[in-house]
């Protein structure tokens, strides 16, 4: 059975067309941001051509979280109130949300909770960031933990037959679930994200959130800080027991990645501590 | 008897009557759950951490909340001669240096937990600890008994 699933992923991957999508209009919003000769004219433009994204965008604009204190009734209000990279932070939380809130079985996760856990995520990450002086990382960490379990939503289905066979792994390999993942099934949802942020045509640190956050030590160097710094706000979340799943803690916290973010141990604990305040502030959105 | 499903949040601490069903999920956090076998009322306190250190935020410590939790069955006429506790959760993660303070969390919220029931006199009958899964709890308050799930397996824990 397990080559079979293996080979049924191979497919799924080289085909792509069983992988989620999104709309086309988020890659070129993110890769419009992302360009720094950006015309905030344009991006407003492009936003306008869809009237149900302007509207959860607005809708958002003026939630708990993100509001300024000033109502905003116009995307070109919210860019100049909000500035380009959180209204991009906003086109991916709102076009992603479909796909992330299901229920995830196969990890024991009901509908929502995967969501919840995302959000919770992405607001320490960017908290983490913005703390140790890094607001240039912010949006990436916060957009990069929105959509860094994305993987487990197509791996789900094949976990929920191989459960049993991937805990026997972690107990007699000693190894992590997603190590026992790739092992049953040749691939783990770090490597079904990756393929899927292809299909989505995001840029390169995204990818490499989605595809290392679990394993920072192998990122590209130019985005390890940022993969340290949503690896490490993904375990205290997780620890936390907010969208735990069947996997548990059957994982691993990376020591050099703790350091890489210069996070002190105290902090850490600090920030562990906080996550009620977040997931409170994560169910508002 | 359908029983009516109370999810209890992390750091949130609530009691209920016979007809409710507390739920709540743990990693490293530690689930007290308290009964009185004789008024059939028992309650639940999610902590994350072991000791407050000044802070007011009460639920979310094990020093803090579990002598809350017993003030409030108190309050509802429950008697300590008739309560006993169960626990879950304080789970680590698989792999961890153990020189993170991270990392001990979850032991030192088990160990604080014994503790704190211990002096203020409360049984603990029993314990589904440790380890690195993720638990979701189900206290029945019909008849005080917790049901444990982990890693797709279910244990029932009946003694009150």
């Amino acid at each position: 059975m397990q080559e079979q699933i293996k080979q049924r992923l191979e497919n799924i991957i080289s085909t792509m067309t069983q992988l989620p999508s999104i709309p086309d209009v988020v890659s070129r919003i993110i890769n419009m941001v992302n360009d720094p000769n950006v015309d905030f004219k344009a991006v407003a433009e492009e936003i306008a051509k869809d009237q149900s994204l302007t509207t959860n965008i607005l809708k958002l604009c003026n939630s708990a979280y993100f509001s300024k204190g000033k109502e905003i009734v116009s995307v070109d209000r919210a860019i100049v109130t909000l500035g380009l990279k959180e209204i991009k932070d906003i086109v991916v939380l709102v076009t992603c949300r479909n796909v992330l809130d299901k229920p995830i079985l196969g990890y024991d996760l009901a509908a929502g909770e995967m969501w919840t856990h995302n959000l919770t995520v992405a607001i320490l990450a960017k908290k983490m960031a913005m703390d140790i002086k890094r607001k240039d990382l912010a949006d990436i960490v916060f957009t990069g933990g929105i959509i860094h379990d994305v993987g487990k939503t197509v791996l789900a289905l094949y976990v929920a037959n191989t459960f049993k066979d991937i805990m026997k792994v972690t107990q007699e390999k000693a190894v992590t679930f997603i190590d026992a993942e790739k092992d049953v099934m040749g691939f783990n949802h770090q490597d079904i994200g990756l393929k899927i942020l292809e299909k989505w045509k995001f840029p390169d640190s995204l990818k490499a959130v989605v595809a290392y956050h679990h394993n920072p030590e192998n990122s590209p160097k130019e985005f390890y800080k940022a993969v340290s710094i949503v690896h490490v706000a993904n375990i205290i979340t997780l620890m936390a027991g907010v969208g735990i799943g069947g996997d548990g803690l059957y994982h691993a916290l990376n020591p050099d990645a703790v350091k890489e973010t210069g996070i002190s141990d105290a902090d850490l604990e600090k920030y562990y501590s906080i996550v009620p305040e977040i997931v409170k502030q994560a169910k508002q959105i | 008897m359908a029983n009516e499903l109370v999810n209890v949040g992390v750091a949130q601490l609530k009691i209920g009557t016979s007809e409710q069903m507390l739920r709540t999920i743990l990693g490293s956090c530690v689930g007290i759950c308290i009964y009185d076998r004789n008024k059939k009322i028992g309650g639940m306190a999610h902590i994350l951490l072991p000791e407050a250190s000044g802070s007011s935020q009460i639920e979310k410590y094990a020093d803090t909340a579990i002598p809350a939790l017993i003030n409030l069955l108190l309050k509802q006429g429950c008697t300590k001669e008739f309560m006993s506790a169960k626990i879950a959760g304080g789970a680590s993660m698989f792999k961890f240096k153990i020189s993170t303070a991270l990392g001990q969390i979850g032991e030192r919220n088990i160990e604080v937990t014994k503790d704190i029931l211990k002096k203020a006199g409360i049984a603990l009958l029993c314990e589904d600890t440790g380890g690195s899964t993720g638990r979701v709890i189900d206290f029945f308050l019909n008849d005080g008994h917790l049901k444990v799930k982990a890693g797709g397996v279910e244990q029932n824990y009946y003694k009150v």
